[in-house]
């Protein structure tokens, strides 16, 4: 197991010395063995090694012969743009070279291992590593990984940050953006994707057992964390998102950065490993923890994250899961909306990319989140959005707006389908095998469930909510004696009151307020327009009309009719800019705009004179 | 006793203005993992109990320790972190939040090889507790508080005694779900919800602020109890208008 008292020691750069990082040991193929045993039979051990070693590389040589020609020139000069730090050439074949090939000669099958095309680069191992990340990672999106490749999925990446967190200095590598993004982010998911795969012993074969039992350490939430943190902290990035908000220059910010977090390389990576810690706390079940984690993220508009679509989109997801778990219902709405909007409006561009998928899904995950939110706190909100989501969730909004037992099975069903997949910490005791066999025999709630548990009990507080809210709709005042026999359950005048005390809880809540700029931050705020007082037993109802916006239209409309204006005065026509030299010469057609113009023409010569 | 009325921010619930600097630091950083730190939290939880303080940060902070330490976890901490989240909040998510950090107690028993049940026999009964009074049955969450259970009673012998003031600290969270909703209430109801027989609800009123009119408590307006019918009007900002002032510049 990996030391648990690795990480919390910033001791200078030896943050990740502890993380096991295994020596390499690929398996010979499959006639390796025959080797072996001829190597026994045979008495001059040397020589025959040497042989072997011959055959091996011959073997090599001959595989290498069969993998494509495009194949290896783009490997080639992959590593070269790499060598180069060539950022423009990098991302060209990492986004579209890599793709394409693999779709030409890997969509069934692995792209060749790092082991026989490490000849064509030079044997650099740097590049073998993220090779092999790649390679990876295509395994994982394409095809079934084995335990094996789970396992060495996870040495290599571990080898490739000991590389960047444990070199002498901050090593000369640049790579874009997206590719940094896209390895974090792979990182996580094959996290958690390997935790709900161990946390469940059953089906599994005694080779996979015991493997289990040896490797502890393997994609433990400790040694992941450790990685993320380590990243954080050699980066310096929050120290230096603080000193951007503080408007510190960028020659103070470099400075506080240091070595490493002033290359873009490490700032980049820190930066995107705060948002995948965001991540693996909600996943882990610490919304509070995960919101912290963020306090120096800028999420607005034109924030760094909104570079990536996919970091976008994930990073408001889980934002929008820790409001959820923390009942900040509208924070989660406003979180869900904005982002949706942008994916909207983005996805004309997006089409082609292969995450497009994966982010499509979890779009149409926060559509049905949306739908939950919205029942739970209803109130104006977009209504583009919202249109959507009744859209696809007609049937479950109609049964959630209804209430009842069938509305918390749809409560249920909608917050599985949309939920993180929650996991738990604590792997089962693969290591003791009659702890394991107890396990088995009892085995606990997984923690998908525990979370669902506590979302219904959330929703089953505040489940008369509706209700009474819709019977104080028709009255101005009632006494609550008379409520009770309006109430559907049965119930005396204390009960009623009780519900009037959880309604009015339920249409209050914190909410982020524009000034603030930490997540967890919030002022207490009325959510629903229908609110009421309780003098005694009598029950005084007020409900807050709003009235219908105009402003937005008018200003999107005016904004757009100068959009017009301007392309049309941008236009090649020639526009005249004194009425006086208008008229001489001009053309007939000519005079003709000059007619047209009139209308705006006043303010135009208003604003003249005036600058006279 | 402070006046009832909620608070208007978040501020105090995620940085209390009690919590000690090093505390701040410790679960502001990668040193929330130590375990070697377990001891300064606990005595931090021990502190906020006696001094009748809450922290649910630092306290949180002290599960995910023993999430990650299974070995560490002391059931009796646990319990106590329970019962400062359970009294602190009507309508927060703060017991949730720490329910969310815990596995089921026979599991943290096993793994500290204890024999000791209340763990196991506490939970359940909180989180019943803790039903009733998110949906308000302040009355029935007293009988059940009250009763003889054995849960019950070992809550009332072992746990609350070093506590500062829960049973208030209770009654404080109910009058302020009360004072969100009454401009008035009669005795009788007051005294029901609030467990408190006739002198002691006069006691209780004027510690929070409240005042009498007969059989009737009068509570202040706080906002919540107060409200008008209101018009929601179109209110454009400044910087809505910046392209369109700015086009009609030139």
């Amino acid at each position: 197991m990996a030391d648990p008292t690795a990480f919390y020691e910033p001791a200078e750069d030896e943050l990740l010395s502890s993380l096991a990082v295994p020596v390499q040991s690929y398996n010979p193929d499959s006639e390796a063995d025959e080797y072996r045993r001829l190597q026994e039979l045979e008495q001059h051990a040397y020589a025959q090694q040497q042989l072997m070693v011959a055959e091996q590389e011959q073997e090599q040589l001959q595989a290498l012969e069969q993998v494509p020609e495009d194949v290896k020139r783009f490997l080639v000069l992959f590593h070269q743009a790499i060598l180069e730090n060539d950022l423009p050439t990098i991302t060209n074949m990492y986004e579209s070279g890599w793709n394409k090939l693999t779709q030409a000669h890997y969509s069934q099958n692995e792209w060749p291992e790092a082991e026989l095309i490490s000849p064509l680069v030079g044997n650099d191992q740097v590049f073998l590593t993220l090779y092999r990340e790649l390679y990876f990672r295509h395994v994982y999106a394409k095809l079934q990984p084995t335990i094996d490749d789970r396992f060495q999925s996870y040495e290599n990446i571990c080898e490739l940050f000991n590389y960047l967190l444990n070199s002498e200095g901050p090593v000369p590598l640049d790579l874009p953006i997206q590719w940094l993004w896209d390895m974090l982010d792979e990182f996580v998911y094959q996290f958690s994707s390997f935790a709900s795969w161990r946390a469940n012993p059953k089906n599994k074969n005694e080779e996979e057992l015991e493997a289990l039992a040896e490797a502890q350490h393997i994609w433990s939430c400790y040694s992941v964390l450790n990685v993320l943190y380590s990243l954080v902290q050699k980066s310096q990035i929050n120290e230096q998102l603080k000193a951007e908000k503080e408007g510190k220059s960028p020659e103070e910010v470099a400075e506080i950065a240091g070595d490493y977090g002033s290359k873009p390389l490490y700032r980049n990576l820190g930066y995107f490993s705060l948002i995948c810690l965001l991540r693996v706390h909600v996943l882990l079940g610490d919304p509070t923890l995960a919101l912290q984690t963020m306090e120096h993220v800028d999420l607005s508009g034109g924030a760094f994250l909104t570079r990536i679509t996919a970091c976008h989109v994930t990073t408001y997801y889980h934002v929008g899961c820790a409001y959820m778990a923390l009942g900040r219902w509208p924070d989660a709405i406003k979180t869900f909306i904005s982002v949706l909007i942008f994916f909207i409006r983005m996805k004309q561009y997006h089409t082609r990319s292969y995450q497009y998928g994966s982010i499509a899904k979890q779009c149409e995950r926060m559509y049905a989140l949306l739908a939950i939110c919205t029942t739970l706190s209803p109130g104006p909100s977009d209504e583009s959005i919202m249109s959507i989501v009744k859209e696809h969730y007609a049937d479950q909004l109609a049964i959630l707006q209804r209430g009842g037992d069938e509305a918390l099975e749809t409560f249920k069903d909608l917050f599985l389908s949309a939920s993180p997949k929650y996991l738990n910490v604590n792997p089962p005791p693969y290591e003791d095998p009659s702890a394991l066999e107890a396990y088995l025999a009892n085995p606990p709630i997984d923690a998908t469930q525990r979370f669902l548990d506590l979302f219904i009990s959330d929703v089953v507080a505040v489940k008369g909510v509706s209700n009474v809210r819709q019977l104080l709709k028709l009255y101005t005042s009632i006494d609550a004696s008379k409520l009770v026999t309006f109430s559907q359950d049965e119930g005396d005048e204390e009960e009623v009151l009780q519900q009037l005390m959880v309604l009015k809880a339920a249409s209050r809540t914190y909410a982020k307020g524009q000034a603030q700029d930490k997540l967890l931050d919030g002022e207490r705020i009325v959510t629903n327009n229908l609110d009421f007082t309780i003098d005694g037993a009598m029950v005084h109802v007020e409900e807050t009309t709003s009235h219908r916006r105009f402003a937005g239209f008018f200003i999107r409309n005016a904004e757009h009719s100068q959009r017009v204006f301007n392309t049309i005065k941008a236009s090649p026509l020639p526009i005249q800019r004194k009425p006086a030299t208008a008229t001489t010469g001009a053309p007939q057609d000519k005079n003709e705009i000059k007619k047209t113009g009139a209308a705006w023409q006043p303010k135009r010569a208003r604003v003249v004179t005036a600058a006279q | 006793m402070t006046v009832a009325v909620p608070k208007k921010n978040l501020a105090d619930w995620h940085s209390p203005e009690t919590r000690p600097e090093v505390i701040h630091e410790l679960i502001h950083g990668v040193d929330r993992y130590n375990p070697t730190n377990l001891p300064y939290m606990e005595e931090y939880l021990l502190s906020q109990i006696k001094e009748g303080q809450y922290d649910l940060f630092a306290n949180l902070a002290i599960l995910k320790l023993y999430q990650f330490n299974p070995q560490h976890s002391n059931p009796d901490i646990i319990i106590h972190i329970l019962i400062k989240s359970l009294s602190s909040t009507v309508h927060g998510p703060d017991f949730n939040l720490s329910l969310g950090l815990l596995r089921e107690p026979t599991a943290i028993l096993h793994d500290i090889e204890s024999d000791d049940e209340s763990l196991s026999i506490l939970v359940p009964y909180l989180t019943n507790l803790h039903d009733l009074i998110r949906t308000c049955q302040f009355t029935k969450f007293w009988t059940e508080f009250n009763g003889d259970s054995e849960a019950a009673n070992i809550l009332k012998s072992r746990f609350l005694p070093s506590h500062a003031h829960p049973i208030d600290d209770l009654r404080l969270q109910f009058s302020l779900s009360i004072a969100s909703c009454f401009s008035s209430i009669t005795l009788t109801q007051l005294s029901r919800w609030l467990n408190l027989n006739g002198s002691e609800v006069n006691e209780w009123i004027e510690k929070v602020g409240w005042t009498f009119e007969g059989e009737k408590a009068i509570i202040p307006k706080n906002g919540d109890n107060d409200v008008k019918a209101g018009v929601v009007k179109e209110n454009v900002q400044l910087n809505q208008l910046t392209k369109l002032v700015a086009a009609a510049a030139y």
